[in-house]
């Protein structure tokens, strides 16, 4: 895997560098999924960042709770009944206490989808090789592309540049 | 319905048939441990403890510990707390010299019906036969110490060490009664043991079990029968005739654990004054 | 102070790759205390559990004192991290990831010590639900059983909520190191690359988990705290335990992480992270949980002198008047009457003056967990029964070590991850601190729309 990419101070030039590859990428022949943002830090209020909000994580979560809701229900509740053991002269499934146990896997179930979710969302683990630029430590946005058409580089160089690129680099993942 | 069908699934499943008659009992009795509620039990254990004749002999407290496997625990575990005596006599002293008096009250597990040490053992070994005996299973317990902590009559004790018979005292050991190791909570079961097998007898000859036919260790050894064991069931025994008398109590009935010991004590005061 | 974001990194992955000898020194003496404390358990595992104080009536002491008190420790991270997070205080940055390790730390020791002080520890699996040969179930009735739930999805929540925001300083260790530690940051990075989708995700993740956490911290002491008020004992039967409970919890969290913090400033030159504004800020805080703690306190013992039921007064005079008078009124000093006076003028609410408020908190909250377990045992409703209790060298051993263990996984910690999350502190370097704005340009925006210029970071 390689790329093509230029590194920009600020969230607008990397805006513009997005754009300007996008606008590009019909004529260079590449999917505009090939252009590649990576910043060592998150930033809000621009298209590059905010179009990738999504409320499913949240529905997944609710999801989860439910679904681990059910299984401390069921926990409770079935063993309860199938090995009937009356102790200190409750009824065989107290609600209040299997309810404390519900809630808890509630909660558990809530926690473990939203953590699956990440992962799966976020493309966690890959381990094949990331691209990456020690600029970004410094607060730099990478914006580029990966795997670009042969002859499309120079034309590529030069709208990185035009967007306000400190630099263009090509790099292979590591 | 879906929990017996649960049920079932559990048992198939683990291709194996639950080997214990106490099991079958267990499914039988919904609500074993609410003595009334349900299913009428086949037998309900309760002892009755006469304060006026209590004297004070202890002599309950060493027939508990031979028949029971108890370990002395030494003096100086004894002057730590440790000891451990399923009963105990109790000495209230009441009034100065010249003229003080004493009040012995012998203590041992009350077997209630809603005990608060029930429900507060994670692991069950505390639990509620159908019969009304609050029963501590040895080999269940993790020893957490909540029981002892929630009982509010101090009458569970805690194995802080692997009890020590010096030879040849272990000759004396009751093969009837386990010996529990560290780390196990133990208590009064009412001598289970002479109540499962004088149980047991019984079925074998297919007769009813008759009152007075066994009784529990403090209960025999006690010279002024202040101690009276039996089924609470059956009406026609002694120790029905005696909790419902006029002179029962309950110790710390007011907290509502529904003990089935009853104490019997003089009804009123002026009895107490008039001597 | 202006900060670049190079500066940044440099200043936080610093420790990771220089430590200096009074660092190493520091290690070896917490894990000589744990070593202490293992041993201890081994011989209390040979001998037997009579080893310890604990006799009848008084079942629980230092056991139960220490469990308590570690669990309501790890209320610091939650509380910082989770509300302070959701209520946008930018304060938080450099503050949320130690407070998030003592929480996961504190849990971890909370949650070994029931294991190490049940009489059979060999068989505390019993207490996992399972499908076991012996056709039996954990009771579900039991608070003990509660804690198991709540202390395994508490440890569970907690360790996701230490992690996530982790992922990409992990990402930024990986990049900056070579050999052998690339490859274990590579794989603690899980590949972690920084495009705005996973920047997105993980964000929303940690709003998810924020929300999620907060029910499930209260949930946790308030289940500690039903483990005495679900008995009849006197003066623990009382309902107000629970909130008492969470309340000291998050007071006695807040003081550790200001003492954690304090000494983290020295031992690893984050002056310029962990500033004053920080300490003062937490001080106040705890300034409001030490008037809340007193509420509570006072709630509690009013309720039972007015009462004045027989089993609860004499419970109550054994803490107010006799035996365990020097103890409780050390408390109620160590508590409410030092910190207040140093948190509340803003002349004494320094770096130094919050750390010994937070110092005689932590001493001070230990004493209340000890006067609530203890004196309670002592005296249940038969007089005949009454007892003492007297701890013996293991249990001071083992209490010890679980200072020590705490130590030194801290310790740990501050050696293989950033203690200041990096990536958040350069969020805070952005000209409006991480709000979204509108940008006027030809692009669609997805912002809030906001009115004048958001104030910085006030770290910076």
């Amino acid at each position: 895997m390689k790329a093509l990419y230029g590194l920009y101070a600020d969230p607008e030039a990397a805006q513009r560098a997005v754009d300007s590859l996008r606008a590009a990428s019909s004529e260079l022949k590449f999917d505009a999924r090939q252009i590649l943002i990576v910043s060592g830090e998150p930033h809000e209020g621009y298209e590059f960042t905010d179009s990738h909000t999504t409320a499913s994580p949240y529905r997944w979560a609710v999801l989860g709770a439910v679904v681990g809701g059910t299984v401390g229900y069921l926990l409770t509740t079935l063993s309860q009944k199938s090995y009937p053991l009356p102790t200190g002269g409750m009824s065989l499934t107290p609600a209040w206490t299997n309810g404390i146990i519900v809630y808890e896997m509630i909660m558990l179930g809530a926690i473990l989808t939203t953590l699956v979710v990440l992962l799966i969302g976020a493309g966690l683990p890959n381990f094949k090789g990331v691209i990456t630029d020690p600029e970004i430590g410094t607060g730099k946005i990478l914006v580029g592309v990966v795997d670009p058409p042969e002859n499309s580089q120079p034309e590529l160089e030069r709208r990185l540049r035009q967007a306000g690129a400190s630099q263009v680099k090509q790099s292979s993942a590591s | 319905m879906i929990f017996d069908r649960a049920k079932d699934f559990f048992v198939v499943f683990r291709q194996r048939k639950p080997h214990l008659t106490i099991f079958v009992r267990l499914r039988n009795c919904e609500t074993a441990s609410s003595g009334g509620k349900g299913r009428r039990m086949s037998h309900k254990w309760g002892l009755v403890v006469d304060l006026d004749r209590c004297t004070g002999c202890e002599a309950c407290v060493v027939a508990c510990h031979a028949e029971n496997n108890i370990p002395t625990v030494g003096e100086d575990q004894a002057a730590r707390g440790r000891a451990m005596h399923w009963i105990r006599v109790e000495r209230y002293w009441e009034g100065d010299f010249p003229n003080p008096r004493i009040r012995f009250q012998p203590v041992l597990c009350q077997q209630c019906d809603e005990a608060p040490c029930e429900p507060v053992c994670p692991t069950y070994a505390s639990y509620h036969t159908p019969e009304g005996l609050n029963a501590q299973i040895y080999n269940r317990c993790i020893g957490t110490r909540f029981c002892a902590n929630a009982c509010p009559y101090s009458v569970r004790f805690f194995n802080f060490y692997n009890p020590k018979w010096d030879m040849p005292l272990q000759l004396q050991l009751n093969p009837d009664v386990s010996v529990r190791s560290v780390g196990i909570m133990e208590k009064c079961t009412f001598c289970v043991q002479r109540i499962k097998s004088a149980e047991i007898q019984a079925e074998a000859e297919k007769r009813e079990l008759k009152d007075g036919e066994f009784t529990t260790a403090c209960a025999q050894s006690c010279a002024s029968k202040a101690l009276v064991f039996g089924d609470l069931n059956d009406s026609n025994s002694e120790v029905s005739r005696l909790a419902s008398s006029n002179r029962g109590t309950k110790l710390l009935g007011e907290l509502g654990a529904k003990p089935n010991v009853t104490y019997l004590q003089r009804g009123t005061w002026q009895d107490a004054k008039n001597g | 102070m202006q900060r670049t974001a190079e500066q940044i990194e440099h200043d936080l992955l610093r420790p990771l790759f220089h430590s200096s000898g009074k660092y190493w020194i520091a290690v070896a003496l917490a894990g000589s205390l744990l070593l202490a404390g293992v041993a201890a358990f081994g011989y209390q595992l040979y001998t037997g559990i009579g080893v310890w104080g604990i006799n009848s009536p008084v079942f629980w002491a230092f056991d139960i004192t220490n469990f308590v008190f570690w669990i309501g420790i790890s209320h610091a991270g939650t509380l910082i991290s989770a509300i302070l997070r959701l209520t946008n205080a930018t304060w938080r940055r450099p503050v949320t990831r130690c407070a998030e390790a003592i929480t996961v730390f504190s849990i971890l020791i909370g949650g070994i010590i029931p294991l190490c002080h049940i009489g059979r520890p060999w068989l505390a699996f019993w207490m996992i639900p399972y499908p076991s040969e012996r056709h039996i179930w954990p009771s579900f009735r039991s608070p003990l059983a509660w804690d198991f739930f709540a202390i395994s999805t508490y440890l569970t929540g907690s360790t996701t909520f230490l992690y996530l925001p982790t992922i990409p300083d992990f990402a930024a260790v990986r990049d900056a190191a070579t050999g052998l530690r690339k490859k274990i940051y590579r794989v603690l990075a899980l590949g972690w690359q920084g495009t705005p989708r996973q920047w997105q995700r993980l964000e929303i993740a940690m709003h998810i988990m924020a929300v999620v956490i907060i029910p499930v911290a209260v949930s946790v002491h308030t289940i500690v705290s039903w483990d005495f008020s679900m008995t009849l004992v006197p003066m623990w039967h009382s309902s107000i335990f629970g909130p008492y409970f969470v309340a000291g919890a998050i007071f006695s969290g807040i003081a550790a992480l200001i003492l954690t913090m304090a000494l983290l400033r020295k031992l690893l030159q984050l002056e310029e992270y962990l500033r004053p504004i920080h300490f003062e800020n937490l001080g106040k805080l705890l300034l409001t949980m030490s008037l809340l703690w007193f509420y509570f306190t006072f709630a509690e013992r009013l309720t039972a002198w007015y009462g004045n039921s027989p089993p609860e007064m004499a419970v109550f005079w054994e803490s107010i008047r006799k035996q365990f008078a020097p103890l409780f009124w050390t408390m109620v000093f160590c508590n409410f009457i030092i910190p207040v006076p140093i948190l509340a003028i803003k002349r004494l609410r320094t770096i130094t003056g919050t750390a010994i408020a937070s110092f005689t908190v932590v001493v001070g909250m230990w004493l209340e967990r000890f006067l609530i377990v203890v004196p309670s045992l002592e005296h249940k409703f038969l007089p005949y029964s009454w007892g003492t209790y007297r701890p013996t060298w293991v249990e001071d051993t083992l209490m010890a070590s679980s200072f020590g263990f705490m130590a030194l996984l801290y310790l740990l910690f501050s050696k293989f991850v950033p203690m200041i999350s990096i990536w958040e502190m350069k969020v805070g370097l952005q000209p409006h601190g991480g709000f979204p704005v509108v940008v006027t340009g030809d692009s669609k925006h997805h912002g809030l729309v906001l009115e004048g210029p958001l104030p910085r970071d006030v770290a910076e």
